[in-house]
């Protein structure tokens, strides 16, 4: 699972949700793209959880590319616990998605088997997202 | 090669800002900036349907018609909502019948390589010099029959007569790998599934009855603690 390596700052604060994205909104390694049409806090389970339902139906042929990073720790505190006594423990590790993101990306296999890959992907995903492809994607 | 120049009204445009922006895009037109060969930036208002129609063809010729004369142009940079199917904005840099140009111009690739190989296109475009009237719409690379290990660089790839390689020659443009074994795929997977603690449905229903289980473990703590209290 995607983790980072190192962190300057343990507990941060909670990333901001405004705004649409300002890049990565294109297909650009790809033939077929995953864009997220709302903002959405997504886990390092779920891009894990949707890089191997797709791999999994694309079985052999064609190539991910995971183009959102897990950098942002949540915390929570524990349950049954009073309020104070400073801030809770890291418990996920999100990639802050603003609408507009092309998350995932694919290459090497048909439209058909990309399009049902990423329906596949997207149930695993906690936004509303849509399937794009290369051409006629710049619609 | 795009021969059929595309022909736009401009209006010019005296009112700047995104509250004049907003106004002109409320009205289906589309804000754009002319510049290039030395000459002042003039901003303009482009019909918003035609524009979009014109800019689906890669690197277009435009002819812009402003008042009354007619400027050769071509999209220099569209700006585009990240969601809706709108052109916020569109620059054009004027170029002149003959001269040329350096534009990217996207790489299609046909035929089936060879069995059990993946075909990966590592750059999609070719920055490339071309006369600004006979800008080539696309290049064409065949894979036929390529095994696993082949590649193909920017200087294999056949251009028309009139048009240069900008990019780096040696740059790569479409690799073939070897296809990933299943016995392979499938140990990666398990590995990750592991890993991210992904169960199967037939665990994943006995994890629910499990939750269930401490769930109601929960309630009666709590009960327990009310009592006490």
């Amino acid at each position: 699972m995607l983790i980072p390596r190192r962190v300057k700052h343990r507990k941060q604060h909670h990333p901001k949700r405004g705004g649409a994205a300002k890049g990565g909104t294109t297909v650009a390694f790809g033939d077929y793209g995953l864009q997220a049409l709302e903002p959405a806090y997504v886990t390092n389970r779920q891009i894990e959880s949707a890089r191997i339902a797709m791999t999994r139906y694309m079985k052999r042929g064609g190539k991910v590319w995971i183009n959102i990073y897990p950098d942002r720790p949540l915390t929570k505190k524990p349950a049954e616990t009073r309020m104070g006594s400073g801030k809770g423990s890291p418990e996920w590790w999100v990639a802050n998605v603003k609408p507009g993101r092309m998350m995932f990306e694919l290459s090497g296999v048909s439209e058909d088997v990309a399009r049902e890959a990423m329906r596949l992907a997207m149930h695993k995903l906690p936004m509303k997202c849509r399937f794009v492809a290369r051409e006629g994607g710049d619609f | 090669m795009a021969d059929n120049e595309l022909r736009l009204v401009a209006e010019t445009r005296s009112q700047f800002g995104k509250g004049a922006a907003r106004r002109i895009r409320r009205d289906h037109k589309i804000p754009a900036v002319l510049y290039g060969h030395g000459s002042e930036p003039v901003h303009l208002t482009l019909p918003g349907h035609e524009t979009m129609l014109a800019l689906k063809q890669v690197n277009a010729l435009l002819t812009i018609e402003l008042d009354g004369k007619d400027q050769l142009a071509l999209a220099k940079d569209v700006q585009r909502d990240p969601i809706k199917p709108i052109i916020e904005h569109v620059d054009l840099v004027v170029v002149r019948r003959g001269e040329k140009v350096t534009v990217d111009v996207p790489v299609h690739v046909e035929g089936e390589a060879a069995p059990e190989t993946v075909v990966t296109v590592e750059n999609a475009s070719l920055q490339v010099e071309a006369e600004a009237t006979h800008i080539p719409e696309s290049f064409t690379v065949s894979v036929e029959g390529l095994e696993a290990g082949s590649q193909i660089l920017a200087k294999q790839v056949e251009l028309p007569s009139g048009t240069t390689l900008v990019a780096d020659e040696e740059l790569l443009v479409v690799n073939v790998t070897a296809q990933v074994t299943q016995e392979a795929l499938d140990a990666e997977l398990e590995e990750a599934e592991a890993e991210a603690g992904i169960e199967h449905d037939e665990s994943e229903a006995e994890a629910a009855e499990g939750e269930s289980d401490a769930e109601g473990e929960g309630e009666s703590t709590e009960d327990a603690a009310s009592d006490e209290s």
